[in-house]
């Protein structure tokens, strides 16, 4: 079985993020940039379902500018087996994301394509469940088990209030929860062995895919800073402010 | 010391403290009557938190007037039993004087109160763009002030020194009461000895630091983090220089295979499965866009020379805590066997040597005692700890640890060392002084110490008896 998995280079789960002053995006200049997390979960599944016999190729996907090269080659030290970089300066949308992995579903065949539930930068969620749409595929969100099967896979979805088990048929699109696994850290060796892997780069046009944002933002601004806390003198104080105040009780 | 009945003390205190500034109950005793360390019993006789210098300097006014000792108090994290008040004294607990003051952008230097928490100050130092780098594991519970009496040292030393090196000003009440006011944030100032840094590292034998002015720095660019694993004792130091040679470290930790188990234990990740008797931990900044290739080349090449069996590399931020985690809850993950300690320091071009040494010592001496090793090997710093063993009573267990003592730190004075690295004398190591430090010199510890504490109230039986 061949798994497409997407990464996605975001901006570092611990840095913090402030708008622009001039509200026209984040300022990411110069932040250290890593593997979207759950993408992480993602590749460390595929190398699993590698090592464990049931899949033969995994091919790692990203898109954007140049530097996603450099998590395209985190994934094949992880053992993503070769790479594709689409390559392009556009502001990428889900919309965009999930036609771009069509096109390249089109052209690798392959029996699932796993990815994050959502990138933690834009927290979007939309890309999976796009692409299974536009495939017409299965798809398994939120997984937080895999069992791959002869055509099928079981998997286990974190929902609201619990866990949904469903039978899904192959080929699908599988995006995956934090809980899933607990990704293997990178060997040395392996980044040098992934160096010598083949890594492919080509543009949205060479797959004949509009990669053109849709989606206009108008401004950007920071959450309201969390007032100082205060201090009651009283029990009966405190009930009282939290009656009229925070209307709580 | 005191006379006086325990009653009349208090209430001779209750003068010019409030009611909640003085604290007698049993579990406050308990709990401010110790640091880290455990071999003692807490019995102080009571918790004094004043919140101004003035009440400060009453205290010790108070303090000459009844022969009263007292101990400073900061975090409590101390390793070394010097913050223990196990004899009646009265417990200085800086804890309420906890206000950042000052900042000032262009000195780019802070000035605080000592009982603000170390992570604190870093957190406040991020948010002006600028960096605080002492740190180490006990940061979120450590104080200003104790980390300056003890002079801490901790994980980034390597690039950025010991907290001596970011003091620029020290406000001290010595034993006498006076209030000094110390070098005043300047960075240059030759007029004649400079007393600040005879209280930094005095465990709260001279004075009482009652606030301090803390340089600060600009923020490293990204890191990242690598652990190796080591097959020979040997490799160690091989693999140190290769590093240092090409790369700009801001940390090189070392810890045992026999640590490692610990923390894995308490549910962390195997960074990798090949087993290696000891593994580093290399924290490397990223001087240009070759860094992490340049440290392939140098594991490369360790590798090749037989130094190195396996190793990972971080992949964020996230991945670096984690690697970093594997060291820095060592010490937490032992606690539960109540180790006892040994932080010890050679110059780093003996280290090699050392460490055959006293592995042979510990080999032999201890070898029904589990033994972890760790340390900050890049400054030539082991912390040694012995685990006790169930069945052993602990005034058994110390007994045993006090005769390794003799031989531990005889090889250290052999090797030209130092029987504390950072974690200070206190009471646990005011024994061994003498295997560091030559009898002249102690006399002019004594000496000095006599100078500001005349009638030594202040931390009695700390460094030295
Ligand atoms: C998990 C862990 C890891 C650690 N790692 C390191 C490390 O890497 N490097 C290192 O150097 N240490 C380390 N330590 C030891 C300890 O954290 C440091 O010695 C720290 O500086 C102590 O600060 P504290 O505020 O807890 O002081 P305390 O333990 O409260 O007191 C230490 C000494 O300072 C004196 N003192 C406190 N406040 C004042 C004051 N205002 N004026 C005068 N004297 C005062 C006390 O009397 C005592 O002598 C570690 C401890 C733990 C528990």
């Amino acid at each position: 079985m061949k798994l497409l998995v997407a990464v996605k280079r975001v901006v570092d789960y611990n840095v913090n993020v402030r708008s622009k002053s001039d509200g026209t995006g984040p300022d990411i200049a110069n932040a250290k940039m890593s593997m979207n997390p759950f993408d992480e979960v993602a590749i460390e599944e595929a190398v699993r379902l590698k090592e464990a016999g049931k899949a033969t190729e995994i091919v790692a996907v990203s898109m954007g500018l140049k530097a996603c090269e450099e998590t395209i080659r985190t994934a094949m030290a992880m053992g993503a087996d070769r790479g594709i970089l689409v390559e392009t300066d556009a502001q990428l949308q889900p919309l965009a994301v999930a036609k771009v992995l069509k096109a390249l579903v089109a052209k690798e065949q392959p029996q699932a394509v796993l990815l994050g539930k959502q990138a933690i930068d834009d927290d979007c969620n939309q890309t999976g469940q796009m692409l299974a749409a536009l495939l017409g595929w299965a798809q398994g969100t939120f997984l937080s088990k895999l069992e791959v099967g002869d055509g099928k896979a079981i998997v286990i979805r974190e929902v609201d209030g619990g866990l949904e088990t469903d039978e899904i048929k192959l080929p699908a699109v599988l995006t995956v929860d934090l809980r899933l696994n607990e990704p293997r850290f990178v060997k040395l060796p392996n980044i040098m062995k992934a160096k010598k892997k083949p890594l492919e780069v080509i543009k949205p046009a060479d797959l004949g895919v509009d990669v053109d944002p849709r989606l206009a933002y108008s401004n950007f601004r920071d959450p309201p800073k969390r007032q100082a806390g205060i201090k009651v003198k009283t029990v009966a104080e405190l009930v009282e402010k939290l009656k009229n105040e925070a209307k709580v009780i | 010391m005191s006379t006086a009945s325990a009653t009349a003390l208090l209430d001779g205190i209750r003068a010019f403290l409030t009611p909640a500034q003085l604290r007698t109950d049993p579990d406050s005793r308990l709990l401010y009557g110790r640091d880290w360390t455990h071999q003692h019993t807490p019995a102080p006789l009571a918790v004094a938190l004043p919140t101004t210098v003035a009440q400060v300097q009453r205290l010790v006014q108070y303090a000459n007037d009844q022969r009263l000792a007292l101990v400073p108090s900061g975090g409590r994290t101390g390793l070394s039993g010097a913050a223990v008040a196990a004899q009646g004294e009265l417990v200085v607990s800086f804890e309420r004087m906890n206000r950042i003051l000052d900042f000032d952008p262009i000195d780019r230097s802070v000035t605080c109160e000592p009982g603000v928490i170390t992570e604190t100050l870093q957190h406040y130092a991020r948010e002006q763009g600028l960096f605080y780098p002492i740190d180490f594991a006990a940061r979120g519970s450590s104080h200003i002030g104790g980390n300056i009496a003890t002079n801490a040292g901790g994980i980034k030393v390597i690039r950025y020194g010991l907290t001596r090196d970011w003091v620029s000003g020290l406000k001290v009440v010595t034993g006498k009461g006076e209030l000094l006011d110390l070098n005043k944030g300047l960075i240059k100032n030759a007029s004649g000895y400079d007393l600040r840094h005879l209280f930094i590292g005095s465990e709260g034998t001279l004075g009482l630091i009652v606030e301090a002015t803390l340089r600060l720095t600009s923020p490293p660019g990204p890191s990242s983090v690598m652990v190796l694993g080591v097959p020979e004792l040997d490799g160690v130091m091989a693999i140190f220089d290769a590093f240092r040679n090409r790369l700009t470290l801001t940390a090189f930790e070392f810890f045992s295979a026999k640590a490692l188990r610990h923390v894995l234990n308490k549910g962390l990740q195997r960074p990798f499965e090949t087993a290696t008797p000891y593994y580093v931990l290399v924290e490397i900044e990223h001087t240009s866009a070759a860094t992490v290739d340049t440290a392939l080349a140098v594991f490369e090449q360790c590798s090749e020379q037989g130094w190195l069996a396996d190793g990972v590399i971080s992949q964020s931020e996230t991945q670096a805590q984690e690697l970093w985690a594997l060291r820095e809850n060592i010490t937490e993950s032992i606690a539960q066997y109540q180790p006892y300690k040994n932080d010890i320091a050679v110059r780093i071009s003996r280290v090699p040597a050392f460490l055959r040494a006293i592995d042979a010592l510990l080999a032999r001496e201890y070898p029904d005692f589990e033994v972890i090793w760790f340390g900050h090997i890049g400054d030539g710093n082991l912390h040694i700890s012995v685990l006790k063993p169930a069945a052993l009573d602990q005034a058994g267990f110390l007994a045993r640890c006090r005769q390794v003592n003799e031989q531990l730190f005889s090889t250290i004075r052999q090797y030209g060392g130092s029987i504390s690295a950072e974690h200070g004398v206190g009471l646990i190591k005011q024994p061994y002084l003498h295997y560091s430090r030559d009898e002249a010199e102690i006399a002019y510890l004594r000496a000095i110490k006599a100078v500001f504490d005349p009638n030594g109230i202040l931390n009695p039986g700390k460094i030295f008896a």
